[in-house]
């Protein structure tokens, strides 16, 4: 368990390190620079926090305040990485914009109140006012990254949009990551203190899975099929002036 | 069932929908050649008579009110097939769109944009009109559609020709359409 525990810490950052040199390296930090932002804050985060556990004599205090604090950092990268996606996505796009940004904009105020909701009625999971904090954020920003997230699948299917590869799985990743501990942050509030190890597993796994989609769609080849430059036929031209004719008729 | 509950439901329709969905994204790409043969002929002319306010008027001052609503509904069906049809054709010529605006042409990328605007419009317009045709086809004296969708689809055929003349090959798909 403890094994488990130390893997799914250690590994995922160790995994997303090499994420971030792969992502540096293709030049890919221009189209999604507050990703990358997010990225490399994780990683400050993840040594910051590892420090404190490592640090003798250990603050428990210190610890959870630096993750409460990190967390809420995480949050509103994590919120900013969405408004990119959806701008990569739809709002860039002259056609879907005006009529898109309402709609989206509507379902985040759900999501916003959904949130609300769910943070009154988990608000006292535990004696402590620092794990209250926590536990509210982190329920917040992963029910308004998981629905935002999925919103964005939905139109683009509608719409027929394709992603870059990449792209597409930066959203998968944080789409699962969400949802994880989406419910991790439900049954660590069903179920209490006794709850507590086996949601920061689920949590942890999570992020780990959500990592190795950013890796493996950094590798994955553009959806786009490349089109030769090719000469053109006589019967292609035929084919125009037939169209052209048909068009000029109408 | 507690707020838990509810959230862990959501949780996982959530993890399950969003991995569907992405699905799609992540898996390659098919070959333009192979699309351009899925493409279904549009008959714009036709559309645009089945959604006519004018039309619509004339059978209803010339036939049977019951007689009238029957034909009525049969001739929303037809348009809605033609929307599906249009909005499916416009899926692959963005397709084509997205190829083109990876050509080392400027002139052909410009184009390839214009196709893919148009085919996002055309899109939305499907999703937006073919609600309104199945409320007209209940009620036949709700207001005619818009026939925005012809002239989008209109504008798309006329840049696949303008693909072409730009010396892009569009595998005979402004013919298909």
């Amino acid at each position: 368990m403890l094994f488990t525990s130390y893997y799914l810490w250690i590994a995922p950052h160790i995994l997303l390190g090499a994420f971030l040199i792969c992502l540096l390296r293709r030049r890919l930090q221009r189209q999604l620079p507050i990703f990358v932002g997010y990225v490399v804050f994780e990683l400050v985060q993840f040594i910051v926090l590892f420090t404190i556990f490592l640090h003798t004599p250990y603050h428990p205090a210190t610890y959870k305040w630096a993750l409460v604090t990190g967390e809420g950092i995480d949050s509103i990268l994590e919120l900013g990485v969405i408004y990119e996606l959806a701008n990569e996505l739809l709002l860039s796009r002259s056609a879907l914009g005006l009529v898109l940004r309402p709609t989206l904009q509507a379902i985040l105020a759900l999501l916003l109140l959904g949130a609300a909701i769910g943070s009154g009625a988990f608000s006292g999971i535990s004696v402590e006012r620092v794990t209250n904090i926590f536990e509210m954020i982190d329920f917040s920003s992963n029910l308004i990254e998981a629905g935002m997230v999925l919103a964005l699948f939905i139109f683009a299917r509608a719409l027929r949009v394709s992603w870059h590869s990449w792209i597409a799985g930066v959203a998968l990743g944080f789409g699962v990551s969400a949802s994880i501990a989406l419910i991790s942050a439900a049954l660590r509030a069903e179920w209490g203190k006794r709850a507590f190890g086996a949601a920061d597993l689920t949590l942890m796994a999570g992020f780990h899975v959500c990592v190795i989609i950013w890796l493996v769609s950094l590798f994955l080849s553009d959806r786009t099929p490349p089109f030769p430059d090719g000469k053109l036929k006589v019967s292609d031209l035929e084919l125009w002036d037939q169209e052209l004719q048909r068009m000029v008729q109408r | 069932m507690t707020a838990a509950t509810i959230f862990i439901v959501l949780g996982l329709v959530a993890l399950i929908l969003t991995i569907y969905l992405a699905k799609g994204h992540l898996s390659k790409g098919g070959d333009l050649e192979k699309l351009a043969i899925q493409l279904r002929p549009v008959d714009i002319g036709a559309f645009c008579n089945l959604i006519s306010a004018s039309e619509q008027e004339y059978l209803r001052e010339h036939l049977p009110p019951r007689e009238f609503r029957s034909i009525h509904r049969e001739r929303m069906g037809a348009a809605v097939e033609y929307v599906r049809c249009a909005a499916h054709n416009a899926s692959i010529l963005m397709r084509l769109g997205e190829a083109a605006c990876q050509h080392s042409d400027i002139s052909v990328q410009e184009a390839g944009e214009k196709l893919l605007e148009n085919g996002l419009r055309l899109r939305l317009y499907a999703i937006q009109v073919i609600p309104r045709l199945y409320v007209s086809m209940a009620f036949p004296q709700a207001g005619p559609t818009p026939d925005l969708l012809a002239d989008t689809y209109d504008n798309m055929s006329r840049q696949v020709v303008t693909l072409n003349c730009l010396h892009f090959p569009t595998h005979g798909m402004s013919s298909a359409l």
